[in-house]
């Protein structure tokens, strides 16, 4: 097919373009047949011409974005003196220290995060645009005795901006410090004016120590004397801190509720007290009206799960119960908890060396012990269902105690052991110390041991007598041993000046174990801490010390987030299981 | 931004702003307000901006003028009830915001940026904002937060907040 240009097409010129609104029109090409051998060309046409174009609208970036405004209260630190400007002659890139006012490069920054039960954008902010904890300390010019570890700090800014929290660090990393500068904290700000710290008896004295220490400012009032006293001391209104302990506390609870007393926040140390949600000392403190509460221990969950339900009753009323599974049970109470151990946090820790002296009873001590677990054993049997627990714990008991002293000879091979390896701590011009279960056992190694300038330590004490005994311990060079009685001597007291520690026997739940030998081996501690577990062999202390090492994974579930698994102590079924019997009840049941 | 004119700059707070490019959302804006203990006195943050391919063409080299200066900057200062010291800023980009705040700005970059114009300052390095009526009051205030604070460690807080709000 041969193509023609169009006829309106001028001949000699090219083809015109046209335009309109709508359309656009172009002429066909001129085709020139140039060789008459080669096919004509195919001319294809492209209608162009279509409907009018579509006109998009793009939108500029002209409207503001919105922005939404929170503003924080100045609290009373804010109108103390700014920094000074930096001296010329500083180096720009270094902070001051918080313990020394000295500049140097500031190594960690720690967040005070907001809880999860926060849940107001604004007070979440409130927290996140805080400076770190280093520059707040800083700014607020507190001064410590030394300069807090950072996990120190972690602690400090996880209780600060809770309402609910139990600080279950182990033992020994300074649960009490990381309390008191929070308090410090929450005093300074204004957020606290009234605080009460309960905590046990024995321990008022070395509270009242520890706040002067790590919070010399804030003015403490000890409750204590007679009811008229107590009462003026209550009332004190321009006190922020009142420290009582836990038995005043339940004595004058009608008084502290007939006063009105309304705190801010209430401390409870050794907090594993409350656990027993049906005691006085638990009733007594759920009792008192505050506004945040806050609990600290060591051993968050000793025997079982009902224990840190216990706690929270304090804590958080009604947050946990006793039908929670222990994972449910940890899960609610992870963003309360705060659980850290030694090993975990302390690389610079120095090391606890462990060792289990195991020892042969003397001749007669092993015939009276003898006798004594056969004829034990005979009379358990012999008592059938009539056997309780009572009983078991009475045999127990009675063998322990001649494993320690044989009760007709008064042998004892234990301390024929510590005689020999205290004469090389005094040698060295160390301390040590030794627990025992029985004020009666301290009572009689203390006559064995006066060569040694031994002390005791126990609840049978004043509290001035007490605390009379830990001076004389810590500055008399010549008092090499320290006897203390579990119940009194482990929990609260530091003596990281001592790098010795007997356990004379054995106590029913590690826990309370690890309690007393941390309280040397604890921050501060100069050297390695030598712990020595006496165990008299082949009697009833290898076999609970048999149970107690298989238990100490009872907890683990509940604290998996937190921390390393809690000890737990022996039941009754281990207890009858020591002499191969089994509870009454159980073979009724089996 | 106009500042009435019985109204001083505050020689006790400082500011902070900076904006964060998050993927789900576009840009969003944060200003910080501290007295010189770096305790926060105000926080502003915007709502998201998008910013589609076709506005990035459209705007080409004058996005950054328009969407930090202009659309976060300009937006979040005219926020403040308290008139800072200075302004500062962690992004260049944030600078644009000069023309529409009479408000001193200065750029916290990091210190070893090498920035000829920079001054060592907070364990960062400054570029000054540019002489201004108000001559040089702001350095005194910079000078006594960065005594007690590194001045790069509030944007941290700011991402921090952005990025609980965009949770929340």
């Amino acid at each position: 097919m041969e193509s023609q240009p169009p006829a309106a097409a001028p001949s000699s010129l090219p083809p015109r373009r046209t335009w309109s609104a709508t359309e656009l029109t172009l002429p066909a090409p001129r085709v020139h047949r140039v060789d008459p051998r080669l096919p004509a060309s195919a001319v294809l046409s492209v209608a162009v011409v279509g409907s009018r174009p579509v006109v998009t609208r793009l939108p500029l970036l002209d409207k503001l974005p919105t922005v939404e405004s929170y503003r924080f209260p100045r609290g009373p630190a804010v109108a103390s003196p700014p920094p000074a400007p930096r001296a010329p002659a500083a180096a720009p890139d270094r902070v001051p220290n918080m313990s020394t006012g000295s500049r140097t490069p500031r190594a960690t920054h720690t967040r005070i995060a907001p809880p999860r039960d926060v849940v107001k954008l604004g007070e979440r902010f409130f927290f996140l645009l805080q400076p770190d904890l280093e520059t707040i300390l800083d700014t607020s010019r507190l001064e410590f005795p030394r300069p807090p570890f950072p996990f120190q700090l972690d602690g400090i800014a996880f209780l600060v901006p809770r309402h609910s929290a139990v600080l279950a660090d182990e033992m020994g990393l300074g649960k009490s410090m990381q309390a008191i500068s929070a308090i410090r904290l929450l005093v300074r700000s204004g957020q606290a004016r009234r605080v009460l710290v309960v905590c046990p008896k024995g321990l008022v004295s070395n509270w009242a120590r520890e706040l002067a220490d790590w919070a010399p400012e804030l003015l403490v009032a000890v409750i204590e004397g007679d009811p008229v006293r107590r009462r003026w001391q209550w009332s004190l209104p321009d006190v922020p801190v009142k420290l009582a302990n836990y038995e005043v506390v339940v004595r004058d609870r009608e008084m502290v509720a007939e006063l009105g007393l309304n705190f801010d926040l209430v401390t409870l140390d050794e907090a594993q007290r409350i656990k027993n949600r049906s005691s006085q000392t638990s009733h007594a403190v759920r009792a008192l009206r505050r506004g945040r509460s806050w609990a600290l221990t060591g051993t968050p969950v000793e025997n079982s799960a009902d224990d840190i339900v216990g706690l929270f009753e304090f804590v958080a009323p009604g947050h946990l119960h006793e039908r929670m599974s222990p994972r449910a049970l940890g899960a609610a109470a992870a963003d309360h908890v705060l659980r850290r151990t030694k090993d975990r946090v302390l690389e610079d820790m120095p090391p606890r060396l462990d060792r289990d002296a195991g020892v042969e009873l003397t001749r007669h001590q092993r015939e009276t012990y003898r006798l004594a677990e056969e004829e034990g054993v005979l009379r358990l049997a012999g008592m059938a269902r009539e056997a309780t627990i009572q009983h078991v714990f009475e045999l127990v008991l009675r063998l322990k105690q001649i494993c320690n002293f044989d009760t007709h000879s008064g042998e004892s091979a234990k301390l024929e052991r510590l005689e020999a390896e205290l004469e090389e701590v005094r040698a060295s011009g160390r301390k040590a110390l030794v627990f025992s279960q029985w004020v009666e056992t301290l009572g009689r190694l203390r006559s064995r041991l006066d060569r040694f300038g031994a002390l005791e330590y126990h609840g049978g004490l004043s509290t001035q007598a007490r605390d009379e005994t830990i001076r004389r311990f810590r500055h008399d060079r010549h008092r090499s041993v320290l006897l203390l009685s579990y119940g009194a001597g482990a929990v609260g007291l530091n003596l990281q000046f001592s790098q010795y520690v007997f356990l004379f026997d054995r106590w029913w739940n590690p826990a309370v174990e690890d309690q007393a030998i941390n309280r040397a081996h604890r921050i501060g501690a100069a050297g390695a801490v030598t712990v020595t577990r006496f165990v008299a062999l082949d009697t009833i202390e290898e076999r609970i010390d048999a149970v107690l090492r298989r238990k100490r994974d009872l907890s683990a579930t509940i604290l998996s987030e937190a921390g390393t698994p809690e000890a737990s102590g022996l039941t009754v079924d281990d207890l009858f299981a020591l002499f191969r019997l089994t509870p009454p009840g159980r073979a009724a049941a089996a | 931004m106009q500042q009435a004119d019985d109204q001083r700059p505050d020689a006790q707070a400082l500011g902070f702003l900076t904006a964060v490019d998050t993927p789900a959302h576009g840009f969003l804006g944060g200003y910080l307000l501290v007295d010189l203990h770096g305790r926060p006195l105000e926080f502003h943050c915007t709502t998201p901006v998008k910013v589609s391919r076709a506005q990035q063409i459209l705007y080409g080299a004058t996005l950054p003028a328009h969407l930090h200066g202009r659309q976060l900057g300009a937006a979040l200062l005219a926020e403040g009830t308290v008139e800072p010291a200075v302004v500062l800023t962690d992004l260049e980009a944030m600078l644009h915001v000069r023309p529409h705040t009479p408000l001193p700005v200065a750029l916290v970059a990091a210190a070893d940026s090498g920035r000829p114009d920079a001054v060592a300052l907070g364990g960062a390095a400054v570029v000054p904002p540019p002489t201004t009526s108000s001559g040089d009051r702001w350095r005194a205030a910079l000078e006594s937060l960065a005594a007690a604070v590194d001045l790069r460690e509030p944007f941290e807080r700011i991402r921090a907040a952005i990025e609980e709000a965009q949770r929340h």
